[in-house]
């Protein structure tokens, strides 16, 4: 029973350390599945938009992140963090049917991109806008005489799939056939979205974007990231390489600032702490269900072990009758529930990361990955729960007098 | 030099007093027996003699040391260098063999020896049960054994509890012929028992009566 209370206690802790340790992860993709977290924009354009509130497209900047720069981001020290990412270059224009101008946005659907390392990632809307509700087809980055519209702006324009419609920016004039219509529940439902390359053609600005969204994996944001965001270098040089080191957000908008010329990283904070915040609470939830199963096997364990104490207290009373001091016998009784608790451990670390494996697959539907960090904490946990469990009918065993357990007084 | 001096030993139980005032001394190679009706106080004498416990008032040397005001440690240590114990109960420990239950002494003694305790099991004539549980020994094995356990670190004093009370008479008679042996060989003996048969044997037999000594007798054997 002891062994099996320890296998109880071991096979949840090992399954919550290993659900908690990967939840971050886990819970970082389910959330990327929600949009990006770092916006990236060009410094002067971000310049313009602190101090007076006005953001590209409005005729005031006219300054460009390189397209050919993009996949630098995939470079950086957190390189394997970076998920997703889509460029965007915005335009106003002028679309047949309607008075006022619209917003055309260039963006990459489902690309392909050659990445400095040799390696390609696919990237683009298709990922990062994958809640989109969609009528007709996603549009691919070669269908250059097609767009996308946005649920609104078709309403008010009465587009409907398959229709055509003359769009016409910076003097440039472009047929082009309606291929979906999206719902995106934002402002994206008022614009008009083509390929990059079509955009860059019809504003005349080859091999440029106005913005560049990124999904990152993140940590959740402590003192040491928030002081960092606003000053890296109030940092001492421990704290920075900590900070550097570690997947902050505002490290990894560091990191992306230092590959893209003149370009400025911005956490969309409103996504970023939420991340942060619910992967915070998804670990505490994990922290309390483990600290309580192993309460909980402290408890029956230290049950079993009084009970076991009093069952064998004639035995006891005779070892110390014979002589046996108090620490011989109580250590005597410990090494006999630590290689029952060993067993018991061992089985339950093999049954946790079964647990592990089922909620990764119910809550995640992704296999958990098995931390080797996990055995020694397990290991020491399950000591110190049978060492917990064990107080009380050591205490017992300590009052033990042979002449009473044998004699009867 | 007495091997065992009681001087005014007194034991009182909150308002009880299991013994009173017991004066008594043991020579070195004496066969002692203690008898006396239930409740009379021997096996309160026995626990103090066995440094199973302390007395309430009086002295106790043994071996010309007062082991009365020692703390429990050291009276563990007592009972482990200087004191052979034998139960009715015969207190063997059943999931380990006859011999791994002389070990057992040996082990918080000094170091477990094979060889030695099973000597100690021949000492008994059980050397062929050596590898036998408790369970599938006689009572009057599981006593040999007991003995053999209490005889293997060559105890100053064997203090025997009701040796026979658990035996038939066949049994009876090959422990008290082992008794009989150690006595021969010069080991102290005191045995507590309701047996007057056995009580016999005993060069002198201290009869106690409400916690006190109400007579010694000398015994012809």
């Amino acid at each position: 029973m002891i062994a099996f209370t320890v296998a109880l206690g071991a096979s949840l802790a090992t399954a919550m350390l290993n659900v908690m340790l990967d939840v971050g992860d886990k819970v970082n993709r389910e959330l990327k599945t929600y949009g990006a977290n770092i916006n990236v924009i060009p410094k002067e354009a971000s310049l313009l938009d602190d101090l007076y509130g006005v953001s590209e497209g409005h005729g005031v900047s006219d300054r460009h992140l390189r397209e050919s720069e993009l996949g630098r981001l995939k470079t950086i020290f957190w390189a394997f963090n970076i998920v997703d990412f889509t460029p965007y270059l915005n335009a106003e224009a002028r679309m047949s049917g309607l008075d006022a101008d619209v917003r055309l946005v260039g963006t990459w659907f489902s690309h392909r991109e050659a990445l400095p390392t040799g390696e390609t990632l696919d990237t683009g809307m298709r990922n990062m806008k994958s809640w989109w509700s969609i009528e007709g087809d996603w549009l691919s980055d070669g269908d250059a005489d097609a767009a996308m519209v946005g649920a609104l702006l078709a309403e008010r324009a009465g587009l409907s799939v398959g229709d055509a419609v003359a769009l016409e920016s910076a003097g440039a004039r472009r047929e082009l056939t309606i291929k979906g219509i999206f719902e995106a529940g934002s402002a994206e439902d008022e614009r008009v979205y083509v390929p990059l390359s079509v955009a860059q053609e019809m504003t005349g600005r080859p091999g440029l974007v106005s913005s560049v969204e990124v999904s990152a994996l993140t940590t959740p944001d402590n003192e040491l990231s928030r002081r960092a965001a606003q000053n890296p270098k109030s940092l001492s040089v421990k704290e920075w390489e900590t900070w550097y080191c570690t997947a902050y957000v505002s490290a990894i908008c560091y990191q992306i600032e230092e590959v893209l010329t003149d370009a400025v990283a911005k956490p969309i904070r409103q996504v970023a702490e939420s991340e942060g915040t619910i992967l915070k609470k998804t670990k505490l939830l994990m922290l309390l269900i483990t600290i309580l199963s192993l309460a909980g096997a402290a408890l029956g364990i230290s049950n079993l072990v009084t009970a076991g104490v009093m069952e064998r207290s004639r035995e006891i009373g005779l070892l110390k009758a014979l002589g046996a001091g108090n620490a011989p016998v109580s250590w005597l009784i410990l090494m006999e529930i630590l290689i029952t608790g060993a067993v018991g451990g061992a089985a339950g670390y093999f049954a946790g990361l079964g647990f592990a494996q089922i909620i990764g697959r119910t809550v995640f539907d992704a296999a958990i990955n098995i931390k080797p960090m996990v055995i020694p904490l397990v290991a020491i946990l399950v000591f110190l729960v049978i060492l917990t469990g064990c107080v009380p009918s050591i205490r017992l065993l300590l009052s033990l007098r042979p002449a009473e357990v044998l004699h009867g007084r | 030099m007495y091997l065992l001096d009681l001087q005014g030993v007194s034991k009182i139980y909150g308002s009880v007093k299991a013994l009173y005032g017991i004066d008594l001394t043991v020579e070195k190679g004496e066969w002692l027996a203690i008898m006396g009706p239930s409740g009379s106080g021997k096996t309160t004498m026995m626990n103090i003699i066995g440094c199973m416990d302390k007395p309430s008032e009086g002295k106790v040397l043994l071996g010309g040391v007062d082991i009365s005001a020692e703390s429990a440690r050291s009276l563990t240590a007592v009972r482990r260098e200087k004191i052979g114990l034998i139960f009715q109960q015969f207190h063997l420990i059943n999931y380990l063999t006859a011999l791994e239950n002389v070990m057992v002494a040996q082990y918080y003694h000094s170091m477990p020896d094979e060889k030695e305790a099973l000597q100690a099991l021949d000492r008994v004539g059980l050397s062929d049960r050596a590898k036998h549980l408790p369970a599938q020994l006689s009572g009057g094995e599981q006593q040999r054994v007991c003995i053999a356990r209490a005889l293997i670190n060559y105890p100053m004093l064997v203090l025997a509890d009701e040796p026979t009370g658990n035996l038939d008479e066949a049994n009876e008679g090959i422990v008290i012929d082992i008794f009989r042996k150690l006595h021969d060989e010069g080991i102290t003996i005191i045995v507590v028992t309701h047996d007057p048969e056995v009580a016999e044997e005993a060069q002198r037999t201290v009869i106690l009566e409400h916690g006190r000594i109400a007579r010694i007798v000398e015994n012809r054997k």
